[in-house]
């Protein structure tokens, strides 16, 4: 009874807490320090979401990977003008806003149209670029499609969170409508008739389609507000002096006529990338994913077994406090998804302390893990008949030489599998850190797929390298388990 | 000259509303053998339980050499309980050890002894439970009365005073009951202090000086084996008796 009043208590609180984080004002006013801050730091930092040519796209030069486009030339501009170097964050486009209220970028570019809505979280620069919204369709079905009034009844794209996903739910209301993340994704979507067209920027329309010759563009007429018109830098609530400084440059490239020139660029880019498409030439992408993804299970694999087996202990302990904590910490963890971990550690995390993003995943992919393996050790140790422990206390072993000599061994032997599994879902899972930007496999995987215009191919390279990993590591589990069955 | 190397005083033990020990006051002395006999529930194995202070009493004082244990941490009840052994009905040796390795962990870890010593203690040990040839073998490929001959051996290799048995043969088929008992009797000619709850007469006859009748949390009735088997004075251990001598 008692123990159940305290359970609620504890959750009248969480509720409280999350009331008043949610009516909290998000931008209290303060001193604006945003020029000072890159100029002191000599760095201008960019977010971008490299998946969106010809405005920031990733390509393979002498095997190393970088983000060009319309986008990063006028970054680059700016910060040439501000006397300062460029530092280029990759992120998904989903969480460029996010990394600008939280203080990880200076500034987000990457083809973002200054909505109202958007305006409530962040300040914009003025409009660097204005350009149309077309639907991306099949070249068979050119004699189909005039404009966005002829698709009634039909399914259509456009990227999650993006302004086409809004002129696609407004002003298509007739249409039904699938969001993908990845433009790449979305073109794929698109040449298997899961949708018929897609709603994509004119610019990102024209590139598509001169890299696809299966592909077609048509304008799709719609009604679009002022405010809609075109590409805006973002920046957090009060920073007019960063504003400022940026807006004197994009005059600057305005009245010069350089947008066009970085347009042309990126167009020369996207011909050298279009020479190779084979996987085997991406396969430094691949190899690099590999590489990350078992770095962040490996490592994360050690520290959830370290702070697992300390929270079953203190699970198990007579210590209530101890106790709770444990139940508390497994039951929160288990109780929310890894993604939003993930995003908590980089980016709330990441207010107090600048934790880079590989330590970010690795810290909560650990901390996932470590509730998880908290729970099949204790459920081991539970499994050892308690006449173990009292001989071994008999024999005057102490608690902790009887759990160290005596239960462990035993528990291991008994939960091996249960930790192989946990194990191999390490390596399945740790791919959510991909959507802060950790150059895992699923990330490379988008990379190569943005990089070729092509969807399946990566898709297949990866699902085969995960099932190497995942498959060698349960033989090489399977091997030990064999080895600790003696006397059997 | 007697010593009493155990002594229990007002011994209480409660289980929520279970009085399981009431009031106990025994003592035990250097080089003698008590057998405890007693119907199920009685508090037997609680008794035994409360004189190595794995279990800790309601009230009362345990006294092993004088000193009070229930007075002391766990780190000095650590050092006293190498110095009392037991041996289970369940044998409890460790399954992932061998043997041997089954005698030489506590020595190597509470004692700090030497690999060399231990083992050398090992191998002798084993000689005596004539198990010398089972030494590297895991426990689970031997029989229940082997199985417990190293958990009786386990226990020796600590050098205890005195050695506490919990129904040491009741999970036995019976062929292999007269192996562990003759071990434990070859012990208590050694001159070891030994409190065993069993229900062997023919063992408590031989090698017993007293036996002890406990039920409901009490010593109903104690005595030299010839008084409590052959002339009981109390009603239940008279029923008691009956009751052991039929299920023959
Ligand atoms: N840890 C415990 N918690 C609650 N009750 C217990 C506990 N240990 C023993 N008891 C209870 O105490 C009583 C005495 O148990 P105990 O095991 O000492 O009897 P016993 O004489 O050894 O019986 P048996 O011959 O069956 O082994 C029983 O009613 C038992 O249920
Ligand atoms: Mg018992």
């Amino acid at each position: 009874m008692k123990k159940k009043r305290i359970y609620f208590s504890w959750l009248v609180l969480l509720w409280g807490l999350i009331f008043s984080v949610l009516s909290q004002p998000v931008n209290a006013a303060s001193v604006d320090h945003s020029l000072e801050k890159v100029q002191k730091r000599g760095k201008l930092i960019i977010g971008t979401s490299p998946d969106y040519p010809p405005y920031e796209f990733l390509v393979n030069q002498n095997g190393k990977e970088k983000v060009v486009g319309l986008d990063i030339d006028i970054s680059r501009k700016i910060a040439h003008d501000l006397g300062v170097k460029l530092e280029i964050k990759k992120m998904d486009f989903d969480s460029i806003l996010v990394g600008i209220e939280t203080g990880k970028i200076d500034m987000g570019i990457s083809a973002l149209s200054p909505t109202a809505k958007r305006k409530e979280s962040v300040d914009f620069s003025q409009i660097y670029y204005k350009s149309g919204q077309y639907l991306i369709i099949n070249k068979n079905d050119k004699n189909i499609y005039r404009d966005k009034d002829s698709f009634q009844g039909k399914t259509l794209g456009a990227q999650s969170g993006s302004i086409q996903s809004e002129l696609l739910k407004k002003q298509m209301p007739k249409s039904s409508g699938r969001y993908l993340t990845k433009v790449s994704d979305l073109i794929l979507a698109l040449k298997s008739h899961k949708v018929e067209g897609v709603v994509a920027e004119s610019a990102v329309a024209i590139a598509y389609v001169k890299n696809d010759p299966s592909l077609a563009y048509i304008n799709g007429n719609f009604n679009l507000g002022s405010d809609h018109l075109g590409s805006a830098i973002a920046f957090a609530k009060n920073s007019p002096s960063l504003v400022q400084a940026v807006n004197k440059s994009l005059t600057t490239i305005k009245n010069e006529h350089l947008v066009s020139q970085y347009l042309a660029d990126a167009g020369k880019y996207m011909q050298t990338t279009k020479s190779n498409h084979t996987m085997l030439h991406y396969w430094r992408y691949f190899a690099n994913g590999v590489g990350y993804t078992l770095l962040i299970s490996a490592v994360s694999a050690v520290f959830g077994i370290i702070l697992g087996l300390l929270l079953a202990i203190m699970r198990l302990s007579r210590n209530r406090i101890f106790h709770d904590l444990a139940v508390a910490y497994i039951e929160f963890v288990r109780g929310s998804p890894l993604m939003v971990q993930v995003m908590f550690v980089y980016f709330g995390l990441g207010m107090i302390v600048n934790l880079p993003a590989l330590l970010s995943g690795i810290i909560a992919v650990s901390l996932n893990s470590a509730a998880y393996v908290a729970e099949i050790i204790r459920g081991g140790i539970n499994s050892i008949p308690q006449g173990q422990t009292e001989a071994a206390r008999s024999l005057g072993l102490s608690e902790r030489q009887t759990l160290q000599s005596v239960i462990l061994p035993q528990a291991l032997k008994n939960i091996w599998p249960a930790l192989g599994n946990e194990f191999i879902s390490l390596i399945k899972e740790s791919s959510i850190v991909s959507i802060i930007g950790v150059t895992d496999l699923i990330y490379q995987l988008r990379t190569v797929q943005a990089a070729t215009y092509k969807g399946v191919a990566p898709i297949l390279v990866a699902m085969v390298l995960y099932f190497v990993m995942t498959f060698s590591l349960s033989r090489i589990l399977g091997y030990f388990e064999k080895r600790m069955k003696h006397g059997n | 000259m007697a010593t009493n190397l155990l002594e229990v005083k007002h011994l209480s033990q409660k289980f929520g509303d279970n009085l399981v020990l009431s009031d106990l006051n025994e003592t035990i002395q250097a080089g003698e053998v008590v057998v405890i006999i007693g119907a199920s529930g009685g508090g037997k194995s609680t008794f035994l339980r409360s004189l190595n202070l794995l279990n800790h009493p309601t009230s009362g004082q345990v006294l092993f050499e004088g000193q009070d244990l229930t007075t002391l941490n766990e780190k000095q009840l650590d050092h006293i309980r190498q110095k009392i052994g037991m041996v289970f009905q369940s044998y409890n040796v460790f399954p992932h050890l061998t043997v041997k390795e089954n005698l030489k962990l506590a020595p190597k870890k509470v004692k700090k002894m030497s690999d060399e010593d231990a083992d050398k203690l090992a191998d002798n040990l084993l000689d005596q439970v004539g198990l010398a040839d089972k030494a590297q073998d895991y426990p689970t490929s031997l029989s229940g009365g082997q199985q417990q001959r190293v958990a009786i051996a386990r226990a020796l290799a600590m050098q205890p005073e005195v050695m506490l048995f919990d129904e040491p043969t009741s999970a036995l088929d019976p062929e292999m009951v007269g192996e562990v008992l003759k071990v434990m009797q070859k012990l208590a000619q050694e001159g070891m202090t030994m409190v065993v709850v069993t229900h062997e007469m023919t063992f408590a006859q031989e090698v017993a000086q007293q036996v002890w009748f406990m039920d409901g949390g009490k010593i109903l009735e104690k005595g030299t084996p010839k008084q409590i088997f052959q002339h009981p004075q109390k009603e239940r251990t008279k029923d008691f008796l009956a009751r052991v001598r039929q299920s023959r």
